[in-house]
């Protein structure tokens, strides 16, 4: 019983400080806003409770339930009974309630006594305050917030418990035999084994990929584009930090280059060249991959942090000469260069945001094909070797200088093209669209996706570029939201939300083989 | 003409002087040893001749050509392969994957399957664990593994880095009835080793390297009865 009420402190401890983070950038109140927009009930009095208040109750209940529910199913083989499991979500329950009662009443003790909190805080507002107290005064507030956490993580742990055992199992049966009864039907084999199956499947991929931008409004499209320019970076940044293990900091640097050929070549200021969009986009692509060969020539002599901080420089570097007043007449300065040139087709405009999203697309798709060409090939054997041991890849007779320089280009010319993209869409850039944050997120949607993966990368740009994008308030917290995303990603999912099959071979698989071989010395000596 | 001659090396780490003008040969065929304390430079030694490292002074010429200059990758494709200190295998990939790695420098790649059944014949345990990822082997598999990945490169001259260290006495015999058998195929061999014993008793000649130096050279008969090296490497007294 200790044992249950232990694990149950623990993980109400884990979800009280994230919830107590969440709250302090304001995330509860974004996800009531969303909340409401989709159950549309804006100013609808539902149970005599105003909107706001029922929105807050509605986060805090599920958090509240999740936290019940994992104090149960963390000890996995433990919790055996009913009273197992309650005590060990009643103490879940109970320590996330206190510490978010906790806080609740801490803030509005303050606010009481006049403190502006706002000040310090941004998203810590007085109506903030009074949602997160249910409306309540102080005490009696933070006291229903405690409850409620409370009393919704006791059901949370019924819940799971409930859940768990032979319900879920016979649920899990009864999905399995529908399932393997589907698959090894007659006509499924005929038409999964017909020699059309997979280009079938390829064509609907296609055409679920044409109608997405067709039906999404302005809005989605603009984001859908900016997610996309993500895993486009990503998928670039994949080859030179997935495949070939180069940590490069100043990725930016090549997504400037194409922003800017695009720019200074089609926008009729500062230099009303004019050019077409489709001339300025393979020279942008050009340009950017001979830099990076240029920046890559002195630089992969270098080895891991030197590497890191290089081109960390090298990423800055950029944004700061387009800023300085010598070159301000070349590259518009500090304002930036506007009216940049869109595509065209067939002598039409094809650059509204819907547009670009096919653009996009059709960049990611070539990506993900050169790249994964490049991976099966004597290329990729070649960076997983280096990627190793760099010295032992030297002596199998791989030039790691070319094959770095490689990884560099191609990872360049992928930037450039994202670049370009971006910059003729927004009809715009400047210097702050180039700054050190652009790396640091490319390079967390690659970690946070799963290092080498494709999919990964995909799944991680959604992830980090998607939700704050859908989450617009919380835009401003974007940095912290990363970083704690990073951590509990550290945390739970080392390998990242989609890895590579290597890579969860290395950090599960492995281990398990080696426990296999009995005793069998795991790794290097 | 020689295998392997390497002339009056001097090579540096930084400022520290750890090859101080070594001389050596090794003849097509042959097996050379090269024994020494720690720290006297045998490593050092073999990373120069691959490349790795670039001597100050001094030549590396194999069958006459000068390949002092080349870089480790060239050398490769020379006919130089190594068997690295400490194994070097690559941890994370497949034991396949890891003899297909060996044989990167092979422009004949329709040999591949050949060359692969070779590989295990000589060492079956990998046949066996084809599919394994190759940190997970036990120590004594990896050493094969990185003997079996530079068989893969067919090379002319094999260096070898302490093939025996950590090995428990009966897999150090049976891995040196496995350097002679790859020997008899027709691969001059030239072994670093602490086992000077073992390394002496398969090698036709040895060296004696010393603090970057060459002290004694002999046939590997005599070195055994020298009192030097009975004291000094063979723990005889
Ligand atoms: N990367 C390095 N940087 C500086 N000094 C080095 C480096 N590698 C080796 N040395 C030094 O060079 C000398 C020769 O080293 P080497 O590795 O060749 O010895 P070794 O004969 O192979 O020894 P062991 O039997 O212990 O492997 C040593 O004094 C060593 O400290
Ligand atoms: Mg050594």
């Amino acid at each position: 019983m200790n044992k249950q009420i232990n694990n149950g402190f623990r993980t109400g401890l884990i979800f009280g400080i994230i919830n107590i983070f969440l709250i302090l950038i304001g995330f509860p109140m974004v996800a009531g806003t969303i909340i409401k927009d989709a159950i549309h009930n804006d100013s609808t009095v539902l149970l005599g409770l105003n909107a706001d208040i029922l929105d807050m109750l509605i986060f805090m209940g599920l958090i509240g339930l999740w936290a019940g529910a994992s104090g149960g199913r963390r000890l996995k083989g433990e919790v055996d009974t009913w009273l197992d499991a309650l005590a060990s979500s009643a103490s879940s329950g109970f320590t996330n309630g206190l510490l978010v009662g906790g806080l609740a009443y801490l803030l509005g003790a303050l606010n009481d006594a006049g403190v502006r909190i706002s000040v310090y805080l941004a998203a810590i507002l007085p109506a903030t305050i009074k949602q997160l107290l249910l409306g309540k005064n102080t005490l009696d507030g933070a006291l229903l917030e405690f409850g409620f956490l409370f009393v919704t993580g006791l059901l949370g742990g019924a819940l799971g418990f409930a859940l768990r055992g032979q319900w879920r199992k016979a649920l899990g049966d009864w999905w399995k035999k529908i399932w393997s009864g589907f698959v090894n039907s007659a006509w499924v084999r005929k038409i999964r084994s017909h020699p059309l199956f997979m280009p079938a499947v390829y064509a609907l991929g296609l055409v679920i990929l044409y109608i997405i931008p067709q039906e999404a409004g302005k809005y989605w499209n603009y984001t859908l584009g900016t997610v996309g320019i993500y895993v486009l970076l990503g998928l670039g940044l994949n080859v030179v930090v997935g495949f070939a293990g180069l940590l490069d900091l100043g990725y930016v640097a090549f997504f400037a280059i194409g922003a800017y050929t695009v720019a200074l070549l089609t926008a009729p200021n500062p230099h009303h060249l004019m050019w077409s969009f489709w001339v300025a986009l393979p020279i942008g692509i050009v340009l950017a991959a001979a830099a990076g060969i240029l920046l890559g020539i002195p630089v992969l002599r270098m080895r891991g942090d030197y590497l890191a901080i290089v081109t960390l420089g090298f990423g800055e570097i950029i944004r700061i000469l387009a800023t300085s007043d010598l070159l301000t007449p070349f590259s518009g300065g500090p304002k930036g260069v506007s009216a940049i040139g869109g595509p065209t087709l067939f002598g039409k405009p094809f650059s509204s945001d819907k547009d670009f999203v096919y653009l996009i697309m059709i960049g990611i798709l070539l990506t993900i094909f050169v790249t994964t060409q490049l991976r099966s090939s004597r290329v990729g054997r070649a960076w997983e070797a280096m990627r190793e041991d760099e010295t032992v890849a030297r002596a199998m007779g791989i030039n790691t200088l070319t094959h770095k320089l490689m990884a560099f280009a191609i990872g360049a010319a992928f930037a450039g093209l994202g670049g370009v993209l971006f910059a003729s869409r927004n009809q715009f850039t400047g210097p702050e669209d180039h700054n050190l944050m652009v790396s640091i997120n490319v390079l967390s949607v690659v970690i946070v996706g799963g290092m080498g993966s494709i999919p990964g990368v995909i799944a991680g740009a959604f992830a980090l570029k998607g939700l704050p994008e859908v989450l617009r308030e919380v835009q401003d917290y974007r940095v912290l939201f990363f970083g704690a995303l990073l951590v509990i990603m550290m945390i739970w999912r080392p390998e990242g939300l989609w890895p590579s099959s290597r890579r969860s071979m290395e950090l599960g698989k492995a281990d398990d083989n080696a426990k296999k071989n009995s005793g069998a010395p795991g790794g290097k000596p | 003409m020689s295998m392997l001659e390497i002339n009056d090396i001097h090579t540096y780490y930084g400022n520290i002087h750890a090859l101080n003008g070594i001389s050596l040969k090794v003849e097509k065929g042959e097996i050379v040893t090269l024994i020494g304390a720690n720290g006297a430079g045998k490593t050092t030694t073999l990373r120069t001749i691959a490349g790795l490292l670039k001597p100050r002074q001094g030549q590396v010429l194999l069958e006459g050509e000068d390949i002092t200059k080349l870089k480790a990758h060239e050398v490769v494709y020379k006919g130089v392969a190594m068997v690295p200190e400490g194994r070097g295998i690559f941890a994370r990939l497949t034991v396949t994957e890891n003899l297909d790695l060996g044989a990167y420098s092979r422009t004949d790649r329709q040999n591949f399957a050949q060359d692969l059944e070779r590989v295990f014949t000589i060492f079956p345990r990998l046949k066996e664990r084809q599919k394994q990822v190759a940190g997970t082997l036990s120590g004594g598999e990896q050493q094969m593994l990185a003997m079996g990945r530079s068989l893969m490169a067919r090379p002319r001259i094999l260096l070898m880095d302490e093939p025996s260290m950590g090995l428990a006495p009966i897999l150090v015999e049976s891995i040196f009835d496995t350097i002679v058998a790859i020997n008899k195929e027709g691969t001059t061999i030239l072994l670093v080793e602490q086992n000077a014993l073992m390394a002496l008793s398969i090698a036709a000649r040895g060296y004696v390297l010393q603090t970057g130096e060459i002290v004694l050279l002999d046939s590997a008969a005599n070195l055994k009865q020298n009192e030097m090296v009975r004291k000094s490497y063979l723990g005889i007294e």
